[in-house]
C-alpha cells in the first residue's frame, strides 16, 4: 500500500538535512553532477528516438537522409503523402473506437466481479478469483489460433468487434479493483443496506464514486495498452478501413524497400494522442502504470 | 517496498492472492446458493472464459491434430505426432535457446542498470528528479509497432543515425539487423528501451521509501558508502529487484515479438527467432494449426512451471518487513 508514497516520493520532502554534515558540501555536490550526468545520459537515450521520429517526419522527401538535429527545411508533405496512401484518419477514428469501448466495458465488467467479491461469500469464491488471477499465466501467443478460429467461425474476421470482445474483460481490472474495494469501509456498505438500499444502487451510488481514484488509473492504462496493442490486430486485419492504425504504421514497411519519412510521419501521428495524454496527466499515467506492474 | 497493488497485478498468483475481505461479523451469512454474486460475477467470467480458458483447453485437443485452417481441409488425428516432430526440429531448439538469450540480454537493461541509476542518483533535488522521471517514462507509453518502426529507421545499415554515427567516429558501419551474430542483440536493445525508464522509476521509488534513519545509523557508525549500498539499500531493495527480475524472465521474450515481428521476422537464419514467434511462425506463415498448438501446448506447460517455481522462490527469498 506504499505505492502512492512511493511514486509521490519527488514532491514529499524527504528529511536531507538531517544527514548531510556541513563539511561534505564539496563531495556532495560533485556526486550530484555526477548524478546528472547519469540521468542526462539515460534521459537522451530513452528521448532521442522519440525526437528522431518526429524530426525525420518533418523533413522533406529530399533532405530525409539529413543528420543533422534539426531539420535545415521542414515540410508536411510527409503527413499528407501518408494521409494519401492509407486511411490513416479513419484508422485514428477505430483505434478510438476500439480503445474507449474496450476501457468503458472492462471497466464496468471489472467493477460488477469485483464487486461480488467484495460484498459476497459464495461457493468456490477463492477459487474463482485465483482462476481470474491465473489468467495472466496463459500468453496470448498459446490462445491465438483457438481464438482465431473462433473469431473466424462468427465471421467477425476484419470487423472492429472482434478486436474489442476478448478484452471485454481482464483479470488486471477486476484485481485492482477488488484490491480497492477491500479497502473500502465495510460499514458504509451495511449502513447503506439498513437503508435498504439494493445491491445494485449501492455499487453505482456508494462504491463506485468512493474508487474514483483506482478508476481512473485503470482508464488510463486500459486506454494506452489497447490503443498499443498490435498483435491481435495484426491476425484481424484484411482491409485497411477496418484497421487500427497500428497496422497501418506497418503498412509503410515493406522488403523491397522502406518510406522512412510518411513512416515516421504515420508513426508520430499514431503516438500523438498518447503523447498528449501522457504531457496533460504525466503524474497520473506514470502512477497508473507504476501502480500495475507491467503490461 | 513494492505495494500490494503493484504485486497484485500480474504476479500476486500462488502464494497469497486470497485476502478477500471477510467482514469481523458476517451479518449476511453465505446462505448457499444466493444468486447475486453470480449475476454480478457473469460477465467477466464469461469473457475469461470464453476467449481464455476455453481456447487453452483447445489448443490441447488441435496439438493432436494436422490440419492447415484452410475451410475443407481435412483434419487428421496424429496423435503424439506433432510433439515429435516439434522435439525433433533444430528450429525449436534454437527458439528456445534464442528465448534464454533474450532474458538474459534483457536482465541488464530491465534490472541491473536501473538497480544501479536508482541507487546512484537517488540525492537529486526534487525539482531535477521530477523532470528526468518524466523523460525516461516516455518510452513505456510508445507503442511497440512504432517503437519498432523508430529502431528500424535508427538502425538501417545505409542512411541509419546509429551507423552514421559509428561511420562518423571512423568505425565500419555495423550491419545491425543482417548479421546473425549481432541481430539477437539488436533487438534486445529497442526492448530494453521501452523498459528501461520504468524500471527505474519503480526502483527510485522503492529507494525513496527507504528510512533515512537507517543510512543515517549506518553512516554514524561508520560505515562507508559501499557498505551503505550492499548491507542496507540492496537488501531493502531486494524484493522490488526480484520482482522485475521476475517479469524479465517471465515475460521478456514476449515482450520482444513486435520487434522481432518488426525488424528482423525472425531471420537471418533463424537467429533472432524465440519461442512465441515460431508459435507465430507455424500457425500464420506455414499454417500448421497442429504444430503451432503442440509448440503452444509446450510453451504453457514450461511457463506455468517455471511461474511457480519463481514465485516459489520470490516469496522465500524477497524481504517482508520494512
Amino acid at each position: 500500500m506504499t505505492t502512492d508514497a512511493m511514486t509521490l516520493t519527488p514532491a514529499r520532502p524527504l528529511p536531507k538535512p538531517a544527514r548531510r554534515p556541513r563539511k561534505a558540501k564539496p563531495r556532495r555536490s560533485w556526486n550530484t553532477a555526477a548524478g546528472h550526468l547519469v540521468m542526462v545520459v539515460l534521459a537522451i537515450f530513452c528521448l532521442f528516438p522519440v525526437y528522431w521520429m518526429i524530426v525525420s517526419s518533418l523533413r522533406p522527401a529530399n533532405a530525409i537522409f539529413e543528420t543533422t538535429l534539426w531539420p535545415s527545411t521542414a515540410s508536411l508533405d510527409n503527413y499528407s503523402y501518408a494521409l494519401k496512401a492509407i486511411p490513416i484518419l479513419r484508422m485514428l477514428v477505430n483505434t478510438l473506437v476500439v480503445a474507449a469501448t474496450v476501457t468503458v466495458v472492462q471497466l464496468f465488467t471489472g467493477l460488477l466481479a469485483a464487486y461480488a467479491f467484495a460484498r459476497w461469500r459464495f461457493p468456490c469464491d477463492k477459487l474463482i478469483y485465483t482462476l481470474i488471477a491465473l489468467t495472466w499465466l496463459v500468453p496470448f501467443q498459446v490462445v491465438m489460433i483457438p481464438n482465431y478460429l473462433f473469431v473466424a467461425n462468427l465471421g467477425l474476421l476484419d470487423n472492429l468487434l472482434a478486436l474489442i470482445l476478448p478484452h471485454f474483460a481482464a483479470a488486471l481490472a477486476i484485481l485492482m479493483l477488488a484490491q480497492s474495494m477491500r479497502s473500502f469501509p465495510r460499514e458504509v456498505l451495511e449502513a447503506a443496506r439498513m437503508d435498504g438500499a439494493r445491491s445494485w444502487r449501492i455499487l453505482w451510488e456508494i462504491v463506485t464514486p468512493n474508487l474514483r481514484g483506482t478508476i481512473a488509473s485503470l482508464a488510463i492504462l486500459i486506454f494506452i495498452s489497447t490503443w498499443n496493442e498490435y498483435f491481435w490486430p495484426l491476425l484481424l486485419s484484411r482491409s485497411p478501413q477496418n484497421s487500427v492504425v497500428q497496422i497501418g504504421i506497418q503498412m509503410f514497411m515493406s522488403s523491397e524497400g522502406t518510406q522512412w519519412g510518411p513512416l515516421m510521419a504515420a508513426s508520430t501521428l499514431a503516438s500523438l494522442p498518447i503523447l498528449v495524454i501522457y504531457v496533460v496527466l504525466q503524474r497520473q499515467v506514470i502512477q497508473s502504470f507504476m501502480k500495475s506492474g507491467i503490461r | 517496498m513494492i505495494s500490494d497493488a503493484t504485486l497484485s497485478g500480474p504476479v500476486q498468483a500462488p502464494p497469497q492472492p486470497l485476502r478477500l475481505p471477510r467482514p469481523a461479523t458476517p451479518t449476511r451469512r453465505a446462505s448457499a446458493w444466493r444468486i447475486a454474486p453470480w449475476l454480478y460475477l457473469a460477465p467477466a467470467a464469461a469473457t475469461l472464459i470464453l476467449w481464455i480458458y476455453w481456447p487453452l483447453l483447445d489448443a490441447f485437443r488441435l496439438s493432436f491434430f494436422r490440419w492447415n485452417m484452410l475451410p475443407g481441409a481435412p483434419m487428421t488425428f496424429v496423435g503424439w505426432e506433432n510433439y515429435q516432430n516439434i522435439f525433433a526440429l533444430p528450429k525449436f531448439w534454437q527458439a528456445l535457446r534464442n528465448t534464454g538469450l533474450y532474458i538474459l540480454g534483457l536482465v541488464p537493461l530491465a534490472v541491473i542498470v536501473p538497480t544501479v541509476v536508482a541507487i546512484y542518483t537517488h540525492d537529486l533535488p526534487a525539482r531535477s528528479r521530477n523532470f528526468y522521471r518524466t523523460v525516461i517514462f516516455v518510452p513505456m507509453i510508445i507503442a511497440p509497432v512504432v517503437a519498432a518502426a523508430i529502431w528500424r529507421w535508427l538502425l538501417d545499415p545505409a542512411h541509419g543515425m546509429v551507423n552514421e554515427a559509428i561511420t562518423l567516429f571512423g568505425f565500419r558501419p555495423v550491419r545491425f539487423l543482417q548479421d546473425p551474430t549481432v541481430a539477437i542483440w539488436t533487438i534486445i536493445v529497442p526492448t530494453g528501451w521501452k523498459l528501461i525508464g520504468f524500471s527505474t522509476l519503480i526502483l527510485s521509488a522503492a529507494n525513496a521509501n527507504i528510512n533515512p534513519a537507517l543510512i543515517e545509523a549506518a553512516r554514524m557508525d561508520g560505515a562507508s558508502k559501499w557498505e551503505i549500498v550492499r548491507d542496507i539499500r540492496l537488501p531493502l531493495l531486494r524484493s522490488t529487484i526480484l520482482f522485475l527480475a521476475l517479469m524479465t524472465i517471465l515475460l521478456g521474450a514476449q515482450w520482444s515479438f513486435s520487434y522481432i515481428h518488426v525488424l528482423t521476422g525472425g531471420g537471418p537464419l533463424g537467429s533472432t527467432t524465440n519461442i512465441f514467434y515460431i508459435l507465430w511462425d507455424f500457425g500464420f506463415s506455414t499454417l500448421s494449426v497442429g504444430w503451432s498448438s503442440a509448440a503452444a501446448v509446450i510453451l504453457f506447460l514450461g511457463f506455468g512451471a517455471l511461474a511457480f517455481v519463481l514465485l516459489r522462490l520470490m516469496d522465500r527469498y524477497s524481504f517482508h518487513d520494512n
